[in-house]
């Protein structure tokens, strides 16, 4: 029999946890313990100090301690929910957005459609009536404009409020619909006030056009998700309340010129 | 309780806070008694744990269900332990330079206990908890998780970044150090 490298007390706690040596080396403590009273006694010593640390008190948490933890845990885990499913919110518009570009060629020809309209009205009436005349011809598309675009938001909050609340599938269907048929007079309103220099309310409009696309393609399927999902981005975005303030806006400015 | 643990991992994962309060609730003992003893302190063992709920929550879509949970748990946990005495200063940059065994032992001796000190086990608590809180933070780390959680040299080296001879190490000096207060010198 070969003799064996000496056996350090090393050796013996990665022994006593079976793990670092190679077979052979266990195989050769092994035997030398067997062989060893000396070695035995200082494995011993090693065991007799792990055992004492095994007897000392287990730390014990307190009882409160659960419910210390969930206290604070539970807002951030809400806080980190939210912003989940934001994300996944911004990600679908953004993914739409991304989807409808090819189509917003098309569109753009009934856009430039609507601006050679434009154009011509306004050409038309600056050529010949008096500047009074003018003024109040632009006082009133301003209110007709005005005036429509409340009523596209009314509906368009009547969508949101609708697609955020309702678990209904019927309900949901309807809003889809609505939603669909609010995209195209919302990108159209968005031009008019362009043209007529309200470049706010164009911008907020545009900001509205993604959101009204994503309801008019909300699949069936996870509608109650996707609810909450669009609660959490209204409640991030401040979209409807936004939508409530420029209404309301619309509504005084065309009192105003009334 | 396994299958339990599963079954909450599953309904957490949707989102349901509920759910992950109720494996919160399941780990809360387990997880308090490796973050104490990694970090020697309560305090600091409930703010590592709280960390290690809410980075386990952000990361749950992560969890690999053919793994147990509480596994994966414990080791966001020691991270987490890590992390707070990091953050209170208390991790070595890196370990002390290995000693030979006769060197320590000759270095130390001097405090060690002598065989009167060992009448009661109060002082011998007391003597285990002055020769822990002298151990470094990884060689606490390192024995607790071989020792306590029976985590294998190659799971502890990756969870402290350490090279598996750097572990070993670490684990023979936290060995030391306890003989010291527990074992009379002869």
């Amino acid at each position: 029999m070969n003799p064996i490298d000496p056996i350090t007390d090393d050796e013996l706690i990665l022994f006593r946890y079976r793990d670092g040596l190679d077979a052979a080396r266990l195989a050769d403590i092994e035997r030398e313990l067997s062989n060893s009273p000396a070695l035995r006694e200082r494995n011993a010593a090693i065991e007799r100090t792990l055992a004492r640390v095994d007897a000392q008190p287990v730390p014990q948490a307190d009882a409160d301690l659960g419910a210390r933890l969930w206290k604070r845990l539970e807002p951030r885990l809400a806080q980190a929910g939210v912003a989940a499913r934001r994300a996944s919110w911004s990600d679908r518009l953004h993914s739409l957005i991304e989807s409808m570009r090819p189509q917003r060629l098309a569109w753009s020809a009934a856009f430039a459609l609507v601006a050679a309209v434009g154009i011509g009205f306004y050409a038309g009436r600056q050529s010949a009536p008096p500047p009074d005349a003018t003024a109040n011809a632009d006082a009133m598309a301003l209110r007709v404009l005005d005036a429509y675009v409340a009523a596209h938001l009314r509906a368009t909050e009547g969508v949101l409020v609708t697609a955020s609340n309702s678990g209904s599938g019927a309900l949901l269907d309807g809003n889809r619909e609505l939603a669909a048929s609010l995209v195209e007079s919302n990108r159209l309103y968005a031009l008019a006030a362009a043209r007529a220099g309200n470049a706010r309310l164009a911008d907020f409009l545009r900001q509205l056009e993604p959101v009204l696309m994503s309801l008019a393609n909300q699949s069936d399927g996870g509608a109650v998700q996707s609810s909450e999902g669009l609660r959490d981005y209204l409640h991030a975005t401040d979209l409807l309340f936004q939508v409530r303030a420029t209404e309301a806006r619309l509504d005084r400015s065309g009192d105003r010129r009334t | 309780m396994l299958d339990d643990q599963a079954r909450w991992v599953a309904k957490a994962k949707t989102g349901d806070t509920l759910a992950f309060r109720r494996l919160v609730e399941m780990n809360t003992s387990a997880l308090f008694r490796t973050c104490v003893r990694v970090t020697g302190d309560k305090a600091i063992a409930e703010d590592a744990m709280q960390e290690a709920f809410f980075n386990a929550f952000r990361h749950l879509s992560d969890f690999d269900e053919r793994a147990q949970f509480s596994t994966w748990l414990h080791r966001i946990a020691v991270n987490a332990a890590l992390e707070q005495m990091r953050r209170r200063h208390r991790v070595e940059e890196a370990l002390p330079e290995v000693e030979n065994e006769d060197t320590f032992f000759s270095v130390t001796t001097e405090s060690a206990p002598g065989p009167d000190r060992h009448a009661n086990s109060a002082q011998i608590r007391r003597d285990v908890e002055a020769q822990l809180s002298r151990m470094t933070v990884l060689e606490r780390s390192a024995f607790v998780l071989r020792h306590h959680e029976g985590q294998s040299l190659e799971d502890i080296s990756a969870l402290l970044s350490l090279n598996i001879s750097a572990c070993k190490q670490a684990i023979f000096r936290a060995v030391r150090k306890l003989r010291l207060a527990l074992e009379p010198p002869g």
